[in-house]
């Protein structure tokens, strides 16, 4: 929920009772007052009526009225002393409903004769009253409401503005453009707070992101010249006529493992480099032309195994990834397919938009769910050219990329699904 | 053909001066980028091995100075950095290819060969090796000035054997070579063996010697 929006409904919900009982509050007072008006009204009406009934003529036949409004009716009742006063509903023959009256009653006597006397006044409905009471609360809660809420906008709209400014900043923030975000100075001294704190924080950030860049560089750097050199020295080492055969076989197995040293440290450095996002992408790699490639470029090995090659590509999905972790994940996994088959075993590659899927026949095991995707963890002793990186680097490429990674074993056939 | 080998560790230096001088090349040496510097503004050479980390400056300014200098010269960088950004930085300045570290010193005098022949010769010149002659221009062989058919990968093995005739080169290194970066996917080099095999028959059936020798366990010695 949008900060102004959320200010909105917490006002809204604040409101919303304090309105309510205002309504009430108001009903009570105004129906109160307007009783106690009614009354005094039937108080000074009895006053007229008793003065004008005192002055009636002596002889007058025993009176008797009967009207909503005043009644005057003969009784046995002994003379009251006081008046009483309450509500009552009576019947409206004109809108057919009972309407609220006060009604003031009392037992007199005029010359000698007891009367029981009833003065009535209508009263405001209260129905009436309250629909014009939440009528009028209404309005000016509508009104208050828009006001609050226009006002609102255009008040957050300007003190929030630094705020959104850095928030943008922040997600445009890519480290490996080699620059830091500066955090300007603004009006207000929680976001200056904010703002300073981002800055001091991405300024470390960055200076992390630059030893962790420089240390990787580096330590590529300080390792492969010495294998270079080492790798240099023994291919010369091999050119001399006089060797034992015995003794060309180790030097070349010699560099064969060298090899291998290198290879697991480029493997290593790349995982770090993934790692530390240095990899971004700004074009979108085809993952069938990428496909395509690595199976012209491994055709001799398939066909050197007798393998059977089932492809079902789309002819374009633009994948969001590095074009070189693109040629990585493909190679990676198109490899391994390859390399832990056995001679005419089956491949299938399935390419959609967003997942890719290869699957292959293996005499090897299913790969224990814990192993599959961890570093080192070799699934055969036998290829003395794995160095247990490549799936390790599948999996961290989905986890950078937000690519999901999986792997099943199904009807003895190895699946790897990519899918973005 | 001269060559300017701009490398700072000594060892590295010297083999592959020893390596390139026996396959015919005039090999100067610069151990820093002074000494660097002061060689390629002086003297004129047909292919520069340059090393980026050098003592005392960038090779990419070495490559600044030589487009400054409108030099021919070939330049091939060797680095131990293999960053995206390094690679396309030093091609942008207009380095000819780049070899990352370590690489095989066949590979290197391979890629000497293949660039001084796009550069001198726009590959209109042919390479002669005994009853062997190939035409790069029009990736022809001919034995006994008759045309072979080779398959791209064939013909590729077999400038690679010629460029570094008379050395041993491992499998590895032809593998590198062929297949580049993604041949370590592969479970064996047995699927070498099978082009070695096709290249022979068709050298021999066409009446060629048998060159290829193969070195027990290591690799292959051609000539």
């Amino acid at each position: 929920m949008k900060l102004l929006t959320k200010t909105t409904v917490y006002f809204l919900l604040i409101m919303l009772p304090v309105f309510t009982a205002g309504a009430f509050y108001l009903f009570h007072k105004f129906n109160k007052e307007i009783k106690h008006e009614t009354d005094e009204e039937l108080v000074n009406d009895q006053l007229e009526w008793l003065r004008y009934l005192d002055t009636a003529h002596i002889d007058n036949p025993i009176f008797r009225f009967n009207t909503q409004e005043f009644q005057l009716t003969p009784t046995d009742k002994p003379v009251q002393k006081k008046y009483k006063l309450k509500g009552v509903h009576l019947y409206q023959e004109t809108e057919d409903a009972q309407a609220p009256f006060r009604e003031l009653s009392q037992v007199i006597s005029i010359h000698g004769q007891n009367y029981q006397m009833v003065l009535r006044k209508s009263m405001i409905e209260k129905d009436d009253l309250l629909k014009n009471i939440i009528h009028v609360m209404l309005i000016a809660f509508g009104g208050l409401l828009c006001f609050v809420v226009i006002s609102n906008w255009f008040i957050s709209r300007n003190m929030w503005r630094p705020f959104y400014r850095s928030l943008d900043k922040i997600r445009q923030l890519q480290l490996n453009k080699m620059e830091t975000p500066d955090f300007p100075q603004t009006p207000t001294h929680e976001f200056n707070q904010l703002n300073e704190a981002l800055n001091q924080m991405t300024a470390r950030i960055h200076q992390d992101y630059i030893n962790m860049k420089e240390l990787t560089e580096d330590a590529a750097h300080e390792m492969q010249t010495p294998l270079a050199i080492t790798q240099s020295k023994l291919e010369l080492l091999l050119q001399d006529e006089n060797l034992s055969e015995e003794q060309l076989k180790n030097i070349g197995q010699t560099s064969e493992e060298l090899q291998r040293l290198s290879r697991l440290n480029h493997n290593l450095l790349l995982l770090a480099k993934i790692e530390n996002q240095q990899y971004p992408f700004t074009e979108r790699p085809d993952l069938h032309q990428v496909i395509a490639k690595y199976l012209s470029l491994f055709e001799e090995l398939i066909r050197e195994k007798e393998l059977n090659i089932e492809t079902s590509l789309v002819p374009t999905a633009p994948w969001p990834l590095h074009p070189a972790l693109a040629d990585i994940m493909i190679s990676n996994l198109l490899g391994n397919a390859i390399k832990y088959n056995y001679p005419e075993g089956h491949i299938q590659i399935t390419l959609t938009t967003n997942t890719f899927t290869i699957s292959n026949t293996s005499s090897l095991p299913e790969i224990p769910a814990a192993n599959v995707f961890q570093r080192f963890k070799k699934n055969d002793q036998g290829y003395s050219n794995s160095n247990g990186l490549g799936l390790a680097i599948v999996k961290k490429i989905g986890e950078s990329y937000h690519i999901r990674i999986s792997y099943q074993y199904r009807n003895g056939l190895h699946i790897f699904t990519a899918s973005c | 053909m001269k060559v300017l080998i701009i490398e700072d560790e000594p060892s590295l230096r010297n083999s592959i001066r020893e390596y390139l001088e026996h396959q015919g090349f005039i090999c100067e040496v610069a151990a820093d980028f002074r000494e660097a510097m002061d060689k390629v503004t002086d003297y004129e050479y047909d292919c520069i091995v340059a090393d980026i980390g050098l003592p005392l400056g960038s090779g990419l300014d070495i490559i600044r100075e030589l487009k400054v200098l409108k030099s021919k010269a070939g330049i091939i960088i060797i680095s131990a950095k293999d960053s995206l950004e390094d690679k396309l930085g030093g091609l942008e300045l207009g380095a000819d290819d780049y070899l990352t570290k370590p690489f095989h010193l066949s590979e290197l005098n391979a890629r000497i060969n293949a660039l001084l022949r796009r550069k001198n010769f726009d590959g209109n010149t042919s390479i002669t090796f005994f009853e062997i002659t190939i035409i790069p221009s029009s990736k022809t062989v001919l034995v006994h000035d008759k045309s072979i058919t080779l398959t791209g990968k064939e013909y590729q093995l077999l400038l690679y054997f010629i460029a570094n005739q008379h050395r041993v080169v491992t499998k590895s290194a032809l593998a590198g070579h062929l297949w580049g970066d993604a041949y370590d996917q592969a479970g064996s080099y047995d699927f070498i063996y099978t082009h070695i095999k096709n290249l022979r028959k068709k050298m021999l059936e066409a009446g060629g010697e048998d060159y290829i020798k193969t070195v027990y366990g290591t690799g292959y010695r051609f000539g």
